[in-house]
């Protein structure tokens, strides 16, 4: 039916009313002279409104005549009197092209740069280097390798670990994710102390070169000099060296996890519901959006309707599945719940150990009462806590003295 | 046609198990649904109104009983109908 509709279309046709005493004989004669006419309407005891071939209306006369009756045409439908319509209106349709080219070469340059994910490297710094790279307002799409500007951006910005450009229309998204801070290196022709980094009881301490102000068995506080550089001995000037030292010390790390007797599991129930938004630039269309289910998951898939080439157009449809849930209360025993609390436990604590510590001693408790058990972990490991400090001195390092270890 | 042509095309079309519509110049009456009927080998219309069409089949009369009755396509051997059908009889 549909390509039936659009061959009409093509070959255009029109709408005409029939008047007349005989319309049954003249619809008769109009399918004995083989011309189709379809879509035909009584309108009233005397009329019918039909539609009929733009070639075949000229032979319209012939029955016309036979039938004593009269043909009014009502519309002129289909391509070529479209066509006509734009030979008459040639500014008009001219204008309207012109307006869907530019749109389309206009939609093919950036227009925006937007960064995201920026927290302390200059924003600037960054547009800076995307302009050296050639990603700047008014750029043709087309010419962008996002890949490799990523990739040199990477390179002569240190201070980012990761930069991803994503196109969205005539928006360029440039998202950044700066490197985390590392402590400054301490060159080893700078003096510098060792300090502890963290909390905890000296277990042995070896001053490779500095002098030790802590013993073994000492509890240090995270920060305090445990080996300075600053070497004062009786009748020679004070010397600043290079401290260093391996300080293995016992610390603590402690982390606690509560969990809840009664668990609620969600269970899907099967039963889905699905939505569907349209999205054309930037702006979303769609009636009002809300899930029929109490409890549910929400999946959320785009897609582009329209491509040319290259060059999608910026129009998508979204689509929102719902899923429904169905919340099950399950009771567990206090001994599931242990298990799952030293779990939970073991994995975090891990994150917190350094890999190459020795555990000591580890030790979970339990604490349980009606509707939760309660978890608290202890380990005590054995790791180096030595840090670097650099020393502000005045006066710069005594020349050529080779760093002597301390007694 | 005559009578003795159409009694042997009979006898064809029953003995070798035809449909009648191909050997006999007999109408096709096909329903969709309620709202459409398709007559092939028809004879013309001898009656349209918005209530009832009137179709000669050749051995008689088809009458198209209904509300808003449209007819969708006319050609030499086929014409569907379109609207609110509530009978047909002959």
């Amino acid at each position: 039916m549909f390509v039936v509709r659009i061959w009409n279309y093509l070959r255009g046709y029109a709408i005409i009313i029939v008047k007349g005493l005989k319309i049954e004989r003249f619809i008769n004669l109009a399918v004995v002279n083989n011309i189709y006419i379809w879509d035909i309407q009584k309108l009233d005891y005397t009329t019918v409104k039909a539609k009929i071939g733009l070639e075949n209306f000229s032979r319209l006369r012939e029955i016309v005549k036979r039938t004593d009756s009269t043909v009014n045409v009502l519309e002129k439908r289909g391509l070529p009197f479209f066509i006509k319509s734009v030979k008459r209106r040639k500014l008009f349709y001219s204008a309207l092209l012109l307006l869907a080219v530019l749109i389309y070469v206009m939609s093919s340059f950036i227009w925006m740069i937007e960064i995201v994910g920026v927290k302390q490297v200059e924003k600037e710094k960054i547009i800076r280097q995307l302009y050296a790279e050639g990603l700047r307002e008014g750029v043709y799409k087309g010419k962008i390798n996002k890949r490799v500007i990523e990739n040199r951006i990477l390179i002569h910005m240190p201070e980012l670990s990761w930069i991803g450009i994503q196109i969205k229309g005539t928006k360029a998204v440039v998202e950044v994710v700066e490197k985390r801070e590392e402590p400054p290196i301490v060159s080893r022709n700078d003096a510098c102390d060792i300090v502890a980094a963290k909390d905890g009881v000296i277990q042995k301490l070896l001053a490779l070169n500095g002098d030790s102000l802590v013993k073994d068995g000492e509890t240090v506080r995270k920060g305090q000099v445990l080996v300075t550089g600053r070497i004062v001995r009786q009748g020679l000037d004070v010397r600043y060296v290079h401290a260093m030292a391996q300080v293995n010390a016992r610390t603590w790390h402690e982390d606690a996890e509560e969990i809840l007797l009664q668990q609620v599991e969600y269970k899907q129930t099967g039963r889905t519901d699905r939505q569907y938004k349209l999205k054309i630039l930037d702006r979303e269309f769609s009636r009002k959006r809300t899930a029929k289910f109490k409890e549910f998951n929400e999946y959320i898939r785009e897609r582009n309707l329209l491509s040319f080439g290259d060059y999608i157009f910026p129009v998508k449809l979204i689509e929102y599945k719902y899923m429904e849930l169905e919340p099950e209360i399950k009771q567990i025993t206090v001994e599931e719940a242990k298990a799952r609390c030293a779990e939970r436990l073991g994995a975090r604590i891990k994150l917190q150990i350094p890999e190459d510590a020795v555990v000591l001693n580890k030790k979970i408790d339990y604490y349980v009462d009606q509707k939760t058990v309660k978890a608290k972990i202890a380990v005590e490991i054995l790791e180096d806590i030595a840090a670097k400090r650099k020393i502000e001195q005045e006066e710069p390092l005594p020349e050529p003295s080779p760093a002597k270890p301390a007694p | 046609m005559n009578k003795r042509n159409r009694k042997l095309r009979e006898k064809i079309s029953n003995a070798f198990e035809l449909p009648q519509d191909i050997i006999m110049d007999v109408a096709k009456v096909t329903i969709i649904g309620t709202n459409q009927v398709t007559i092939e080998n028809h004879k013309g219309i001898i009656e349209y109104g918005e209530n009832q069409i009137r179709i000669n089949i050749g051995s008689g009369i088809l009458i198209l009983d209904g509300k808003h009755l449209a007819i969708k396509a006319i050609l030499q051997e086929e014409i569907t109908i379109m609207g609110e059908i509530s009978g047909i009889s002959f």
